[in-house]
């Protein structure tokens, strides 16, 4: 079209030097018509279709997870983050929600907005930077993100009762403003994917759960103790050494607390503090707890590795049913929502074999899943100082794992 | 909005110096062309960028916009050309 293109009637000889500049000029429009092409096929895809869109999502959300801050790019071109922190009452008492939703309304396309649940384990992380850090990342991407808090989990006890928490927040978003119905996920953190799990499971939500995405959660807790007594995990047949911390020990020991008495519970605390590992209990304190609560003691202390399975078959039976109703093996098969497991390898809250059971426990009764292993994550929050092979390797995974979460409400 | 729509004017401008390399300008534009096809694109990026914050939102925007302004500068010049000389055989005509 251009008025200034030579005419290719002239006779040249290809090879000459007045042949050269008018080759290197016919190249550099084939490059810049190749360029367009490509910003062409490049803006409509990420605009246009859905997939598209959860790549742009994903390759935003990416860099913000793993430098633990908001990309310039996703502030400037981001919506603003409204946040609220609401009450709402339930069976199992107070519900505490905090919500993260974007302040404008939806686009036109694709209509309502993605919701995601939010589980962040054993205490109240509410304020986790982290955790705070990924809220405000999925807010500003047009996702509303609800975190749900329990007293009880506030307290590190783990209960199955709790799921109904998650229910409520499920069946109140389903109403929130902008939310398209069909499009609400589940994303659990450590022992948060016990309640994600029973809910998933309940009839009321569990044809309508979008996706359960479970980072560094358990499965089954009697499996867990055995690793936590034994202090040795088997991964893909090898025995590796692997010690608990002692957010874990509280946490199992408070989860089981109903079922003992006031001593008993006194000298578990006492024994397994929070924050810290206590020397363990004196013969003449041992010798008050009851026999299953002191087969519970040795498999939490560890200090009898090698009658592991005689402690466990100690256990008094509300014990073991309590342990049967605090995993998420016991509801797997009423979940319809595909899962998808992520967990670090060398994760020492709650080891690797936990997903990998998981995983195999889901391919058993056929349902839809994938299970990544990572090695940059310190239990679930991502570690500094990466080294740029693990980010190669490990983002690719958890871009996968994010953009299949992104393209439920793309 | 300011900063993203001064983005998006960037952005116009380079695909309209992409499209005046890759000789989509006109033959009929001869004179200042190269300029025209800046504007162009500049414009159509700008409408683009606000088309698809009404219709996306501000995440996809920008590629809405690049997405926009690619064809802008591929076709337009040439509808532009085509109904100018319509008009004109028209005119004669009548």
């Amino acid at each position: 079209m251009d008025d200034k293109q030579p005419s290719t009637r002239q006779k040249i000889d290809p090879g000459s030097a007045k042949a050269r500049p008018k080759r290197t000029l016919k190249l550099g429009q084939r490059a810049a018509q190749a360029a367009l092409a490509f910003l062409l096929c490049a803006g409509g895809f990420l605009s246009l279709f859905p997939l598209g869109r959860a790549i742009t999502r994903s390759t935003l959300l990416l860099p913000a997870l793993i430098s633990v801050s908001e990309p310039a790019p996703l502030v400037l071109a981001g919506d603003p983050v409204r946040f609220r922190r609401i009450t709402i009452s339930s069976s199992i008492g107070p519900v505490f929600l905090d919500i993260y939703e974007p302040a404008t309304p939806p686009p036109p396309i694709p209509g309502g907005r993605e919701a995601i649940i939010t589980l962040v384990g054993a205490g109240d992380n509410r304020n986790v930077p982290q955790f705070l850090n990924l809220a405000q990342t999925f807010a500003r991407e047009g996702v509303v993100v609800v975190n749900v808090g329990t007293p009880a989990l506030f307290q590190y006890k783990v209960s199955a009762r709790d799921g109904e928490a998650v229910v409520q927040a499920f069946e109140l978003l389903e109403h929130w403003p902008g939310v398209d119905p069909h499009h609400i996920g589940i994303l659990s953190f450590s022992v948060g994917d016990l309640l994600a799990s029973v809910a998933a499971a309940d009839p009321r939500i569990r044809d309508r759960v979008a996706f359960l995405a479970i980072i560094g959660g358990y499965f089954d807790v009697t499996s867990l103790l055995r690793t936590v007594g034994r202090r040795v995990q088997d991964v893909d047949g090898q025995a590796q050494p692997w010690h608990p911390i002692s957010t874990d020990l509280y946490t199992l020991a408070s989860s089981v607390s109903s079922l003992l008495s006031p001593t008993e519970n006194k000298l578990l605390q006492k024994a397994f503090p929070l924050n810290s590992f206590a020397p363990p209990l004196t013969a003449q304190q041992q010798a008050q707890l009851s026999p299953g609560t002191a087969a519970f003691y040795h498999l939490l202390e560890g200090d009898e590795p090698g009658s592991v399975d005689h402690n466990l078959a100690a256990l008094s039976p509300q014990m073991k049913a309590l342990l049967i109703q605090l995993s998420s093996m016991s509801v797997i098969d009423q979940i319809r929502a595909p899962i998808h497991l992520l967990h670090d390898r060398n994760d020492s809250s709650i080891p690797f074999t936990q997903a990998q059971e998981f995983a195999a426990a889901l391919a058993r009764i056929h349902r839809p899943y994938d299970l990544a292993a990572y090695s940059i994550f310190s239990h679930v929050q991502v570690r500094s100082n990466l080294g740029l092979g693990q980010l190669l390797s490990d983002g690719t995974k958890l871009f996968q794992a994010i953009n299949s979460i992104m393209l439920v409400g793309s | 909005m300011l900063i993203l729509s001064l983005f998006w004017l960037l952005i116009g401008l380079l695909i309209g110096a992409l499209a005046n390399a890759a000789k989509l300008r006109p033959v009929a534009w001869v004179r200042g062309g190269r300029l025209r096809m800046l504007g162009l694109g500049a414009l159509l990026a700008l409408l683009g960028g606000w088309l698809g914050t009404l219709l996306l939102g501000t995440l996809f925007a920008t590629a809405s916009a690049t997405c926009i302004a690619v064809l802008g500068v591929a076709l337009l010049p040439r509808l532009i050309v085509w109904s100018n000389s319509w008009l004109h055989t028209r005119s004669s005509v009548s």
